[in-house]
C-alpha cells in the first residue's frame, strides 16, 4: 500500500469514526453522569435520522438539512427528557440489569412506534449543496461530504469538551461523574441535572443520525446498527470519557476501514474491533481514558 | 364498574363464538361478498422482511401476494377455498424467519409458503416446509444449491424465480461481450447468495471472456452480510485498485446497493463512468434512487415490467397500481404474483390443498406467467425455465417513470441459461462434497457457497 492509498483508506476509516464518534459520545456522557447503560441510544439516532429526512426532503436539500438538523436535535431532545422523566428515574437505584431491560424494552417500543410513524420503507435525502461534490487528493477522489462530517465531529467534540471542562453545567456534570452523593448534598438539583445530562446525550445521539442521513438509506435496523458499535467505542475509550470515545472511535473507524482494505483481514474486520474490545476489557475493564469504579 | 366474575351466559357466549372461529378455520362454509361458496378459509403464508435491510423488497412482495389472493378469490379461490395472506415480518433475519415459518405452518395452518428474500433464510426454512409437507414456492430467494444440494433437496420446493446459476450465467455472458472490459472488480454480500452468484458469474466469464482478469484477490470479494453501511473501504480499495478495473460486478441488493451508489457517487460524481457496474438490480431498486440512479449501469434483472411488454402483464401493471396508489410493479411484484397463481393452478388442477397432490400438479407442468411467457417446472430439480433481462440503464423512456429504464435490452430466454441437467444431476448426487469431477468446468461452482 502506498502513500495515496494509505491516505484513502485513513480518511475512509476517519468518516466512520466521525459520526461514531458523536453517537458514542452521547452513551458516554449518560453512562458517566448517571451510571446508565442506555440501551435506547441508538433509538434516539434512528428517531433523528428520520426527522431529518423527512424535513429535508419536505424544505428542499440544502434549507432541509439544517431545518431537519434543528427539528431532529429538538425531537430527540423531547423524546429524551421523556425517557429521563417518566423511565429512568424510577431505575437509578436498581441493578445495571434492570436498566439494561428497562431500556432496551424501550428500544422496542420506540421501533414500533417509528414503523407506525414513518413507515417501513428505507428513505433517502440529499446532502446540503454546500457539502456534495468531491475533491482530489494525492490521485484520488473523495468526498466533500466526508470531511463536512470529520469537521462535525471535531466541533462538537471541541464543544462538548469546553462544556463538560468551562461551564458550570460541565463542572456539575464532571462531579456527578466522581461523586454522586457528594453532588446530592451540596445543594444542586440532581433530578434536573440528570435530565439535562440524558438531553445533552440525545442530542448527540440526534446529531449522528443527522449527519449519517444524507450519505446512507435511512431504515428501521438503525437503531441496532450503530449501537453494537457504540458500545464498543464506550467500552474501549472507557465509558465516561469524552476523550476516550474520541480514541475508541479513531480504532474502530480505521480497524474497520483497513481491515476490509486488505486481503487477509477482510473478512474479520468487524471482528477485529470486538477482539479489540475483549482484550481492553481483560486488560483495563474501565476502558482506555476511563476510571476505576471507587 | 363492570364486573370480572365471569358468568354462565358470558361463557356461554364466548363458546359460541370460539366453536364459530374454529369451524370457521377448519373448513365451516362461507360467501363472499359476491356470493362464491367457499368451503372454508386457508391462508397463503407469507414470511417476508416488511423491515431490516431487505424491506425495499418485502413491501411489494407483500402488496403482490395479498393482490393474489384477492383476484383468486374473485374467481372462485382456490379448490373450493377462499384464501387469505397471512403476512409476518421476519426483519430479513434468518431465526426469525424460522420462527415465523413455523407459526405459518404450525399455528396458521398455512396452505401454501411463499419463500423469503434471501437464500440463507429459504436455507433455513425449506427443511421446516419438507417436515411439515407444505408446499414451498420460491419466487425470491435463488441460490442454485436450494435445489440442487443434496442436503436442501426438498420434494415441496418449487423456483420460479432464475436462480444464481442463471444469473451469474446472464451476468458472465454479459460482461463477456463487453469490448472494453479487461479487468474487473468483483462485490459481493459473504452468504450463500452471493457466493453462490459470484461462482456461476466467474464460471461462465471464463468460458465467455477468458482473458479478462479479476482484479482484487478473491479473499476481499465478498464483504460480511449483513453489512455495515459505511461503504468507505469499498470505494478506496476499488479507487486504489491496481490495475484500474474498467467494471465492477457485484450482487450486492436493497439498501447495501442503494447505500453504495450514493457513497460512491459522493466520493466521485463520475464514479459509475470511471468504473462502470454489472450489477443485479429491480425496479425497486431504480424507484429508490429514481434520476440518481447512475445511467450507463449494465444490470441484470429477474423481471422488470418495462422490459417485458405483454398485454397481461400490462394488465396486471394496470391493476396493481390502481390498487396501490400507483406503484409500479416491482420484479418481486410479478414473480410472486407468479408464484401464488402456478400454486393456484395446480391445486386447482389436483382439486385440492393437499401437497403431495398439488406437488405432482406443478413438478413438469408449464403453466403461464405475467412475464409473457409460459414456464415449465422442471421435474428433476422443481427450477422454472423463467428468462432473465440484461441491459443498460439509460433515460430512452423519458419521463414516463421516475426512474431510469434499460436500453439497450435483451431478453434472454430460461433455456438457454438454466442450468443443464447432467450438472443439476451431478450436484443432487454429491459431486460437489466428491470433489467434483475434473471433466465438469462448472464444477468451479463448488467449493466455495459453504464458506
Amino acid at each position: 500500500m502506498n502513500a495515496s492509498q494509505f491516505l484513502l483508506f485513513a480518511i475512509g476509516g476517519l468518516a466512520n469514526a466521525a459520526y461514531l464518534f458523536i453517537v458514542a459520545a452521547g452513551l458516554s456522557l449518560v453512562f458517566g453522569a448517571l451510571r446508565v447503560i442506555n440501551m435506547a441510544h441508538g433509538s434516539l439516532y434512528m428517531i433523528a435520522a428520520f426527522v431529518c429526512v423527512v424535513v429535508a426532503n419536505t424544505l428542499g436539500a440544502t434549507l432541509g438539512f439544517w431545518g431537519g438538523l434543528v427539528a431532529a436535535v429538538l425531537v430527540a431532545g423531547a423524546v429524551g427528557a421523556l425517557i429521563e422523566i417518566v423511565v429512568l428515574r424510577r431505575v437509578y437505584r436498581q441493578e445495571h440489569l434492570v436498566q439494561l431491560l428497562g431500556t432496551y424494552a424501550l428500544t422496542l417500543i420506540i421501533a414500533g412506534l417509528v414503523r407506525i410513524v414513518f413507515g417501513p420503507d428505507y428513505r433517502t435525502m440529499k446532502a446540503p449543496g454546500l457539502f456534495t461534490g468531491s475533491v482530489q487528493l494525492a490521485g484520488h477522489s473523495y468526498a466533500l461530504y466526508s470531511f463536512f462530517m470529520i469537521g462535525a465531529a471535531i466541533v462538537i467534540a471541541a464543544g462538548v469538551y469546553l462544556m463538560l471542562y468551562r461551564t458550570a453545567l460541565g463542572r456539575n456534570i464532571r462531579a456527578a461523574v466522581s461523586d454522586p452523593e457528594l453532588l446530592n448534598a451540596s445543594g444542586i438539583n440532581v433530578a434536573r441535572l440528570f435530565t439535562t445530562v440524558f438531553v445533552i446525550g440525545a442530542a448527540l445521539a440526534a446529531l449522528g443520525g443527522v449527519i449519517v442521513a444524507p450519505s446512507q438509506a435511512v431504515g428501521l435496523t438503525m437503531d441496532t446498527d450503530i449501537l453494537v458499535l457504540a458500545f464498543a467505542i464506550s467500552v474501549i475509550g472507557g465509558l465516561g470519557s469524552i476523550v476516550g470515545s474520541v480514541v475508541g472511535a479513531l480504532i474502530v473507524g480505521e480497524v474497520i476501514s483497513f481491515g476490509l482494505a486488505n486481503s487477509y483481514t477482510n473478512q474479520f474486520a468487524l471482528a477485529f474491533v470486538f477482539i479489540i474490545m475483549a482484550v481492553v476489557l481483560v486488560i483495563r475493564p474501565w476502558g482506555l481514558f476511563g476510571a476505576a469504579e471507587q | 364498574m363492570a364486573s370480572l366474575v365471569r358468568t354462565p351466559m358470558r361463557w356461554a357466549t364466548a363458546t359460541a363464538v370460539a366453536v364459530l372461529l374454529v369451524a370457521a378455520a377448519c373448513g365451516g362454509t362461507t360467501t363472499s361478498s359476491s356470493g362464491t361458496s367457499f368451503k372454508g378459509t386457508r391462508n397463503i403464508g407469507l414470511d417476508i422482511a416488511i423491515t431490516g435491510q431487505s424491506a425495499l423488497y418485502g413491501h411489494a412482495i407483500s402488496q403482490a401476494v395479498k393482490l393474489a389472493a384477492a383476484d383468486l378469490n374473485a374467481s372462485g379461490g382456490v379448490a373450493g377455498y377462499k384464501m387469505q395472506a397471512d403476512i409476518l415480518d421476519d426483519g430479513t433475519d434468518v431465526n426469525k424467519a424460522v420462527e415465523n415459518t413455523r407459526q405459518l405452518i404450525l399455528q396458521d395452518n398455512a396452505a401454501v409458503l411463499i419463500g423469503q428474500v434471501t437464500s440463507a433464510q429459504c436455507q433455513a426454512t425449506s427443511p421446516i416446509s419438507k417436515q411439515n409437507k407444505i408446499i414451498f414456492m420460491a419466487a425470491t430467494c435463488n441460490s442454485y444449491q436450494l435445489t440442487t444440494e443434496p442436503d436442501l433437496i426438498n420434494p415441496y420446493y418449487f423456483s420460479v424465480v432464475p436462480n444464481t446459476y442463471m444469473e451469474g450465467t446472464s451476468a458472465g455472458t454479459l460482461v463477456g461481450k463487453l469490448p472494453s472490459v479487461k479487468n474487473i472488480f468483483i462485490v459481493s454480500p459473504n452468504y450463500l447468495f452471493g457466493r453462490s452468484e459470484t461462482s456461476a458469474f466467474v464460471a461462465q466469464l471464463k468460458k465467455s471472456a477468458p482473458d479478462d482478469k479479476i482484479v482484487n484477490p478473491q479473499s476481499t470479494w465478498y464483504v460480511p452480510y449483513p453489512t455495515n453501511p459505511r461503504w468507505d473501504s469499498t470505494i478506496a480499495a476499488i479507487q486504489a485498485s491496481n490495475p484500474k478495473p474498467d467494471l465492477i460486478y457485484s450482487n450486492i441488493f436493497a439498501a447495501d446497493q442503494e447505500n453504495f451508489i450514493k457513497q460512491a457517487l459522493a466520493v466521485d460524481p463520475n464514479f459509475f463512468q470511471k468504473y462502470p457496474m454489472t450489477t443485479l438490480s429491480s425496479v425497486d431498486d431504480l424507484n429508490a434512487l429514481q434520476s440518481s440512479y447512475p445511467l450507463g449501469m449494465h444490470l441484470y434483472m429477474r423481471a422488470p415490467f418495462f422490459s417485458l411488454t405483454n398485454s397481461k402483464l400490462t394488465a396486471y401493471i394496470n391493476h396493481y397500481r390502481a390498487t396501490y396508489n400507483g406503484e409500479y410493479p416491482s420484479d418481486w411484484a410479478v414473480m410472486d404474483y407468479d408464484a401464488v397463481m402456478t400454486w393456484a393452478k395446480a391445486a386447482n388442477a389436483a382439486g385440492s390443498l393437499d401437497s403431495d397432490k398439488v406437488s405432482k400438479q406443478l413438478a413438469g407442468h408449464t403453466f403461464s406467467s405475467l412475464r409473457g411467457y409460459n414456464f415449465t417446472l422442471r421435474t428433476q430439480d422443481h427450477q422454472a425455465n423463467v428468462g432473465e433481462t440484461v441491459g443498460t440503464t439509460s433515460n430512452a423512456s423519458g419521463s414516463k417513470y421516475p426512474f431510469p429504464t434499460l436500453s439497450p435490452v435483451t431478453n434472454l430466454s430460461g433455456n438457454n441459461i438454466i442450468m443443464p441437467l447432467d450438472l443439476v444431476q451431478e450436484l443432487q448426487a454429491g459431486q460437489c462434497e466428491q470433489g467434483g469431477k475434473p471433466t465438469t468446468t462448472d464444477f468451479a461452482l463448488c467449493p466455495s457457497w459453504k464458506g
